[in-house]
């Protein structure tokens, strides 16, 4: 009882008080504390959802001027709902209206899988095929906006660009080769194409085709002191909105991934080779008036030289009138090695490990003896793509230095130096006789008025199963212009090109016109001032022959 | 003690309605930032495609036949260029034919 008798005591009342006071003065802190962070720091970065984060429009590309040559935009595709779709009759009859090339038998399977809820149909509809959509108006079509790839250019520079995939992967061309910088967004990517000059070729081998009905074609425009190409065509043209929709034929870029024997374009390389070697001066004379015996081949001329006696021709007779018993002889003053290392050094016997796109390797002989030889000093045995060939010929341009090819406009400075291949007395004697033989030989019909062109005739058969065949041939124009102070290198290959009445199935008449209108339509793009003297003379001679 | 709790209460009430106006306040910047955000990537699209049509239509072989057909443009001929040093004699040799100025005259100044 005397437990009881003590009046009750609760010595923890104010101790539990005091206890939640300081617990609720903690978190009234805390929110203080907090409330005060984010008046003066706003809120926590770290909790901007993922989706609000943007993901990057894929770059443009445009051309060295800035000309705009592809580009995305917001488009809208064509899904459907077959969950959402009681009667797919009308539906896929609705759509085939639109779309005629999709099949029937795929659309009713599409429609009948009731479980899924999407499906596409058609990406990137032009605006015609929304509005004849929506008129329709049949159940359950989606119209799923997204970015699509757009190439204002239609045709233009097909091959080059190449093309995406409708999920916006490059797939071929410039699209694949610089995919992942395109991916980054940002600032366009600047090629060192100029889409004018790509234009005037990409017209004159249509123009080609009208005039010789040839089977393919490639033109080439290339700075010879920069390396930067200005133009590269393959012939058929592909549209690559299309993404290769085309037949294979079409789909070759012919400019850099087909091997080509190109015939006598190769000569010059051939002198220059024999010159710089010491072995061959412009004075020194051969006898090309009777077939040689080189190896295990009789070289042959298709025609005795008419400027000279063919018995005491210079290194510029044989290659004003393509001799390719000279060329042969020539070649024989170095032998296969020292010819071999040459076309090396001016990268004609490798691909291309360098920036940009690569190029088909070229197809060597399989034994480089005197046959290979007394051939390749003329243009058969060795097969090359066109670029590779047109990048031979920059050294004869800017006394003696082969450059690499630059595709897009320098950000930095070049990272490859020109490597110096020939003197530049060789250079500019091969660039001399290669100007007698547009003046006086087989290039007449490039001789571009004012521009003062230097270059060589090719006109080589085609290699088949059973040797080579006559009645087609690939015929070719190299220059280079202007020759009194060289600036471009320009290379149009024909493949089968088909002679006019009355004219001869070679280059002389075939890619040697295309080539000089190529460099009389270019050269005021290229900022090249005709060679006023060149101009003066012509019109002298003009005036006289009246 | 009881003076402290109310004043506690009245700051803590003071605080919260200050933090739901300000969540209140972000969150319509939010909106308007994300509006702004919508209308910008539609600007850019419709640039681009503004861009692209342009270039449609600037495209050479267009502008080229309008330029031949409509105003008779062709392509410029060498024989059209004339030399820095012509174009001095020539100049020089315009400006001696001038007639002298008029006895009297004095230059204006312009």
């Amino acid at each position: 009882m005397k437990a009881f008798a003590a009046p009750y005591r609760d010595v923890w009342g104010p101790r539990r008080a005091r206890l939640v006071a300081a617990g609720l003065a903690l978190v009234f802190a805390v929110i203080v504390g907090r409330s005060a962070y984010v008046a003066f720091n706003g809120p926590d970065r770290s909790a901007v959802p993922v989706a609000a984060i943007e993901t990057a429009r894929r770059a443009d590309i445009v051309d060295r001027r800035g000309e705009l040559l592809a580009t995305t935009v917001e488009g809208v595709s064509l899904a459907v709902d077959p969950s959402a779709i009681w009667d797919s009759r009308d539906v896929v009859a609705g759509i085939r209206s639109v779309f005629p090339d999709l099949r029937e038998d795929a659309l009713t399977a599409m429609m009948a899988d009731k479980k899924r809820q999407f499906a596409w149909v058609r990406r990137g509809l032009d605006n015609d095929q929304i509005a004849a959509l929506k008129q329709l108006g049949v159940e359950g079509l989606l119209f799923v906006d997204e970015p699509q790839r757009r190439y204002p250019g239609g045709s233009l520079a097909g091959h080059f660009l190449g093309y995406t995939s409708v999920d916006g992967d490059g797939i071929e061309g410039i699209e694949r080769v610089y995919d992942a910088r395109l991916k980054q967004g940002g600032e366009p990517l600047q090629l060192s194409l100029d889409a004018s000059v790509q234009f005037v070729v990409e017209e004159e081998l249509n123009r080609a085709f009208e005039d010789f009905d040839m089977k393919g074609a490639a033109g080439i425009v290339v700075d010879a002191h920069s390396g930067a190409v200005r133009a590269i065509a393959s012939w058929p043209q592909i549209d690559p909105s299309r993404r290769g929709e085309e037949g294979n034929d079409a789909k070759t870029n012919r400019a850099l991934n087909a091997r080509m024997e190109l015939g006598s374009i190769y000569k010059p390389l051939t002198v220059a080779a024999a010159m710089e070697a010491g072995a061959v001066r412009p004075s020194d004379r051969f006898d090309v008036s009777r077939p040689v015996k080189i190896g295990g081949v009789t070289v042959r001329d298709l025609h005795p030289l008419t400027r000279v006696s063919g018995a005491a021709a210079t290194a510029e007779d044989i290659l004003a009138e393509s001799s390719n018993i000279g060329a042969s002889l020539i070649a024989q003053r170095i032998g296969p090695e020292r010819q071999k290392a040459f076309l090396g050094a001016v990268g004609l016997l490798a691909g291309h490990g360098g920036e940009g796109p690569s190029w088909a390797s070229p197809l060597l002989p399989q034994t480089w003896d005197q046959t290979a030889m007394a051939t390749i000093a003329y243009g058969h045995g060795l097969s090359v793509s066109p670029l590779a060939f047109a990048l031979a010929y920059t050294p004869f341009a800017n006394g003696g230095n082969y450059v690499a090819p630059r595709f897009t406009e320098a950000v930095d400075p070049p990272s490859t130096a020109p490597r110096r291949v020939m003197s530049k007395r060789t250079a500019d004697a091969v660039l001399a006789m290669m100007r007698t033989t547009v003046t006086q030989g087989s290039g007449k019909l490039a001789d571009a008025n004012g521009y003062d062109v230097a270059g060589k005739t090719g006109t080589a058969e085609k290699p088949t199963a059973n040797g080579y065949d006559p009645e087609r041939n690939i015929t070719s124009f190299a220059a280079v212009f202007p020759a009194s102070r060289p600036q471009f290198v320009v290379l149009v290959v024909l493949d089968e090109a088909q002679p006019r009445t009355g004219e001869q199935r070679t280059a002389a008449f075939t890619a040697a016109s295309i080539a000089g209108r190529v460099i009389a339509r270019a050269a005021p793009l290229l900022d090249v001032q005709p060679v006023l003297e060149a101009t003066a003379t012509r019109a002298r001679a003009e005036a006289d022959a009246r | 003690m009881k003076r402290l709790a109310i004043i506690g209460g009245l700051v803590v009430t003071v605080l919260a309605v200050a933090v739901y106006r300000a969540k209140l306040s972000a969150e319509e910047t939010q909106v308007r930032i994300d509006e702004l955000r919508i209308a910008a990537q539609a600007e850019q699209a419709a640039i681009a495609t503004l861009k692209a049509d342009e270039a449609v239509l600037t495209r050479p072989e267009r502008i080229g036949a309008i330029a031949q057909q409509q105003l008779g443009l062709e392509p410029a001929n060498p024989d059209q260029y004339v030399a820095p040093e012509a174009l001095k004699q020539r100049l020089g040799e315009e400006k001696l034919r001038l007639a002298p100025p008029a006895s009297g005259a004095t230059p204006q100044p312009q």
